[in-house]
């Protein structure tokens, strides 16, 4: 149970307290809900970060876009920018819970709370963005690829504080996809979540791809495999990549799916991730999210 | 039969609960908070069967803040089940589910509590736990009761060992029929348990004052939770009051008798008022009450031109630890076995298996979803067999006017033919659709209960009403809609009445929300109260206007004589007349109409499910998209026709065809409990005990066959709020397998086994 309550205005304070022993809540929706459910008591010693404006915003940095901890969901998907040149990302933000989860949680906390099911760790992954972490002792970069290092657990140290997110620049001919296997229109959490970011070069060849898989192994992660064939791959690439994302999965079997169902959908999912991408990057429209447009929905 | 098209004009009615309910202003039973109030917390089983060895509450009672730890030793033994009395309390001796109460704390936060119950030490012997119905019947089972033959219990119970209650369903001769048939098709379907899931979790909150107690719960039948504290308190009723506060949905998850007396208890123990407020996982673990799993397998004997001859089922329903008020279960199942078919030849054998998992009782339309889920998929196998499209071989059988049902029971006037046709005109049934589309057809049907209820209107001296009932609104707005019914018989407005309801000492003896009951019975306990009322104005006009009584007529709030407009009263002048002497006050109960005599000879384990008043009945079309690759299935559209008689609130039966069906969507496609071997359940939470959320609701369209039965309920209307649940999974199953080509034999059809049935 919490014993001790305090609200940061800058950034400081907040550091401070997180030097001091607390844990930082913003929205609180995987801090509060889980506690509520039992999954962690609440910290000893909450510092609220809401009232730092310092945390909030999204603005353009080096070409690229820099997300600050606080933007929340909806922020992201109403973007132009993230809309335009980081369609995978808005397609995550965009199914994230339910419409009040996506008002109050912030790209910080789905970051952090590090749960291999998240939905933007994997269009942050294929990215290539980088966390901006900072405490009293300084400030560093962590590549997102590198923070999350286990089911619930991330390379930062109990004091740091994510202060943003950075996006870097996208090269010409780039599209990507994030798509999630949902039972039912909202309120869902992955079974089975695949990102796809692809470069086409002039001619229309895949020059790069990245591939990342959701709620598939301990962490979020990107199959190299599938990416390789993908971009080097012939008229059958998509198909290729999408058996190796098969291929690259760990499933288990629990009350979501069982591990055969699970197997079998990433290579669905995967599929239908990269031909998605490549229309993007193709100029072709594809709706945002694009999960419920590709999962039979009207 | 002609049916009436056009339905009565909705007037444009607010219900009065609405707008609170709405803001926020309503307070529920978990708002109420009283002076010195302490919290509850209970202690639960620590295995699904085991002998409970010795329980030791002393380091609980000491933790500061701790005002009362209970146990079975604190409460009277008194063993207690609507049908048998299979049940304590708190646990006596043995624990038979997760969720089984072994002790309960009071203290003053709900942290104390919380610390206090994990102080009890408990020792077990573990025993063999009965998760598997089927198991659970098999030869040297583990027994559940180990002492159940000296259980108390209603005498028409059929018990055996672990089998709580066994029921038979007999026509004709079986095996001549099935021997006749051109065609015989057998299958074998299961369906998962399932949950109520009320978005208000049970919530109680007790105080004493004296000998007597108020509780205040979130029941759904204050008249039988009265009962219940009386009969396990060993109290009289007249000192039990329960009040139930604005009721955050019930679904049939809070019928019968739960937690009011351990509050009671605690309460008079701490010498403080207590409230219980469940987390959501109790309400998964602990509710006391959920959706039966059912296995059933089905045997048909059909001719080649589609003529049913015969239908042989074995239904085994899953009771859980303890038999609350699922006994009658079987034997509603074995009747929705046969369906509303015309079947000369049947044989139905239906048990209700002890197993080590939660309680099964009572949810919207207990038995029927599950079991009508599989009758109509295997309709659509034998028209499969058969090459007649099923909506065709459903018109070939469908019970008429005249018809005889499985137990015998004659139809009267009936629309069950009217409501499969206008669900296919209404969908557009035989339609092009996209490859991955297809529309499933399921008909179903579900009877009226006729029972005693009671009811006061009072007029006051301005001319306003009250209405004081004993009916339970658990969110349909079937008591919210009363006014209309006393409004009507005395030409006032709605809106002019007031209505005092969910108090043991205000209104009258009322069944509760349950049953589809409260318009079929309660309704018409106030239409008679009205009337009792129309009678003492009548009288006090004939005085007023020196008229003839017979020349008299009520209109636009006066009573007037009839021909000569002029010569009027105001019905709030002659309430403040009677005010100044006798005042108007009106009672009203009615008489319940009699349930069809029938000849069941044969059947047994009968627990009045044999013969039906004011049967319902429903077909639901449904279009579906299956995503091939993944069985992902959305719901597109569903078109529900419904005899339930007369409507009388067109607005709020709407309303109860629309939950109905999204409630049926859930259960088709992704609501079932998941157990472990053991009978835990695995999925206590609502990110995977999903429910169908408002954004998979697809548009609905109602219509409602209007058929005038002489042996329905006040005005010619039949239950209305249960019948909606029942088809919905049947339709969706039929859709599926249109599109994928396979059946799924299991509830709920997830993503998964839709894939799985693909696969094979």
């Amino acid at each position: 149970m919490t014993a001790t309550y305090t609200s940061a205005e800058r950034v400081d304070d907040a550091l401070a307290a997180l030097a001091a022993g607390a844990r930082p809540v913003a929205g609180g929706t995987d801090l509060v809900v889980g506690a509520r459910h039992g999954k962690a008591p609440l910290p000893e010693s909450l510092v609220a970060i809401h009232d730092v404006a310092e945390l909030r915003g999204i603005t353009g940095s080096d070409g690229g876009l820099r997300l600050a901890a606080m933007v929340s969901h909806a922020e992201i998907v109403g973007h132009p920018d993230v809309r335009a040149r980081y369609p995978a990302l808005a397609d995550a933000s965009a199914i994230v819970g339910s419409h009040a989860t996506r008002h109050v949680g912030t790209i910080g906390g789905n970051l952090m709370n590090a749960s291999p099911a998240m939905e933007t760790g994997g269009p942050l992954i294929c990215f290539g963005a980088e966390a901006v972490l900072r405490s009293v002792r300084g400030e560093r970069r962590v590549a997102v690829a590198d923070l999350l290092v286990g089911p619930g657990s991330t390379s930062a140290e109990p004091d740091e504080l994510l202060v943003a997110v950075l996006l870097p620049v996208q090269p010409r001919g780039a599209g990507s996809c994030y798509l999630r296997l949902e039972y039912r229109r909202h309120m869902e959490i992955a079974v089975v979540g695949v990102t796809c970011a692809v470069t086409l070069a002039a001619g229309g060849g895949v020059e790069q791809a990245r591939i990342a898989i959701t709620a598939l192994a301990p962490t979020i992660r990107r199959v190299p495999e599938a990416e390789q064939a993908l971009a080097g791959g012939g008229a059958d690439a998509v198909s290729v990549a999408a058996v190796a994302v098969a291929a690259a999965a760990q499933p288990i079997s629990d009350v979501r799916a069982t591990a055969d169902y699970r197997r079998a959908m990433a290579q669905v999912i995967a599929r239908r991730a990269i031909t998605a991408a490549l229309a993007r990057a193709r100029g072709e429209h594809v709706p945002i999210p694009a999960s419920p447009a590709l999962h039979g929905a009207t | 039969m002609a049916t009436v098209e056009q339905a009565p004009a909705a007037a444009p009615f607010i219900r009065q609960d609405g707008k609170d309910k709405v803001t926020g202003l309503g307070r529920y039973t978990a708002d109420l908070s009283l002076t010195g109030m302490l919290y509850a917390k209970f202690r639960y089983a620590d295995h699904t069967h085991a002998r409970i060895l010795r329980i030791d509450t002393a380091r609980a009672r000491q933790l500061p803040g701790v005002f009362a730890v209970i146990t079975h030793a604190d409460v009277p033994d008194v063993r207690y089940g609507a049908f048998v009395q299979d049940r304590t309390l708190f646990a006596k001796d043995v624990v038979r589910f997760e969720g089984e109460l072994v002790a309960a704390v009071a203290a003053l936060t709900p942290e104390i509590a919380a610390a206090a119950v994990e102080l009890i030490e408990i020792d077990y012997e573990p025993l063999p736990a009965v998760a598997d119905v089927e198991a659970a019947l098999a030869e040297g089972a583990t027994l559940v009761h180990e002492g159940w033959a000296d259980y108390s219990a209603a005498d028409e119970v059929v018990r055996d060992g672990n089998d709580c209650s066994r029921s038979t369903i007999v026509k004709g001769d079986i095996e001549s029929g099935l021997a006749s048939a051109d065609v015989v098709v057998k299958e074998r379907y299961v369906a998962d348990m399932s949950h109520a899931v009320p978005i208000e979790p049970h919530a109680v909150v007790a105080q004493w004052n004296g000998d007597k107690v108020t509780v205040w719960s979130s029941t759904q039948v204050p008249f039988m939770a009265r009962a219940g504290v009386a009969t396990t308190l060993e109290m009289s009723e007249a000192d039990v009051r329960i009040v139930v506060p604005l009721l955050g949905g019930g679904f049939g998850g809070k019928c019968e008798f739960h937690f009011e007396a351990q509050v009671a208890a605690l309460a008079r123990a701490a010498r403080r008022p207590v409230r219980l407020v469940f987390s959501r996982r109790e309400e998964f673990v602990a509710p006391d009450h959920r959706r039966e799993g059912q296995v059933i397998e089905l045997e048909t004997g059909v001719m080649n031109d589609g003529t049913l001859v015969a239908r042989r089922g074995r239904l085994v329903l899953d009771n859980g630890a303890y038999g609350a008020d699922a006994p009658f279960f079987p034997q509603l199942a074995a009747m929705m076995a046969v369906g509303p078919y015309r079947v000369p030849h049947v044989s139905v054998d239906a048990s209700l298996a002890y197993t080590n998992t939660a309680p099964s009782g009572s949810v919207r339309a207990p038995s029927a979803p599950q079991s009508c889920w599989a009758v109509e998929q295997h309709m659509d196998s034998i028209a499969g067999r058969l090459g007649i499209d099923p909506v065709e071989l459903r018109r070939r059988n469908i019970v008429k006017p005249g018809d005889e049902g499985s137990t015998r029971q004659v139809y009267d006037a009936i629309g069950a033919a009217e409501t499969l046709e206008k669900a296919a005109e209404l969908i557009g049934y035989g339609r092009e659709l996209p490859d991955d589309e297809a529309i499933g057809v399921a008909c179903g049907f579900w009877p009226s209960f006729s029972m005693p209820s009671g009811a006061f209107v009072k007029i006051h001296g301005d001319g306003s009403g009250t209405i004081v009932t004993g009916a339970q609104e658990c969110g349909t707005g079937a008591v919210m809609a009363l006014p209309l019914l006393a409004a009507e018989v005395l030409c006032m407005r709605p809106e002019q009445f007031t209505i005092v309801y969910q108090d043991t000492d205000a209104g009258p003896w009322d069944a509760g929300a349950s049953g589809s009951q409260t318009t079929f019975n309660n309704g018409r306990a106030v239409i008679q109260a009205a009337h009792d009322i129309r009678e003492q104005l009548l009288d006090l006009a004939a005085e007023e206007l020196e008229a003839s009584r017979d020349d008299l007529e009520l209109g636009d709030g006066m009573v007037r004589v009839k021909g000569s407009p002029t010569k009027s009263v105001e019905i709030s002048a002659l309430a403040e007349t009677a005010a100044g002497d006798k005042l108007l006050l009106g009672r009203g109960s009615g008489s319940p109409p009699p349930v069809p005599d029938v000849d069941a000879s044969g059947c047994t384990g009968r627990l009045g499910m044999e013969s039906w008043v004011g049967p319902t009945f429903i077909t639901h079309a449904v279009r579906c998209k299956v995503d091939r690759e993944t069985g992902v299935v959305r719901v597109l559209e569903v078109a529900a026709a419904h005899d339930s008689g007369r409507v009388l609130n067109r607005i709020g039966a709407d309303g109860q065809v629309e939950g109905g069906v999204v409630m049926g969507i859930g259960m088709a496609l992704s609501e079932g409990i998941q157990l472990s071997d053991d009978g835990r359940q695995l999925n206590p939470y609502l990110l995977d005990y999903k429910l169908a959320t408002a954004s998979d609701a697809p548009p609905i369209t109602v219509h409602w066959v209007e058929v005038p039965d002489p042996g329905a309920g006040p005005n010619g209307a039949k239950g209305v709020a249960e019948p909606p649940c029942v088809p919905t999974p049947g339709a969706i199953a039929n859709a599926i397998a249109k599109v994928t080509g396979a059946r799924v034999h299991r509830l709920p059809m997830t993503p998964t086994r839709v894939w799985e049935a693909m696969q094979s």
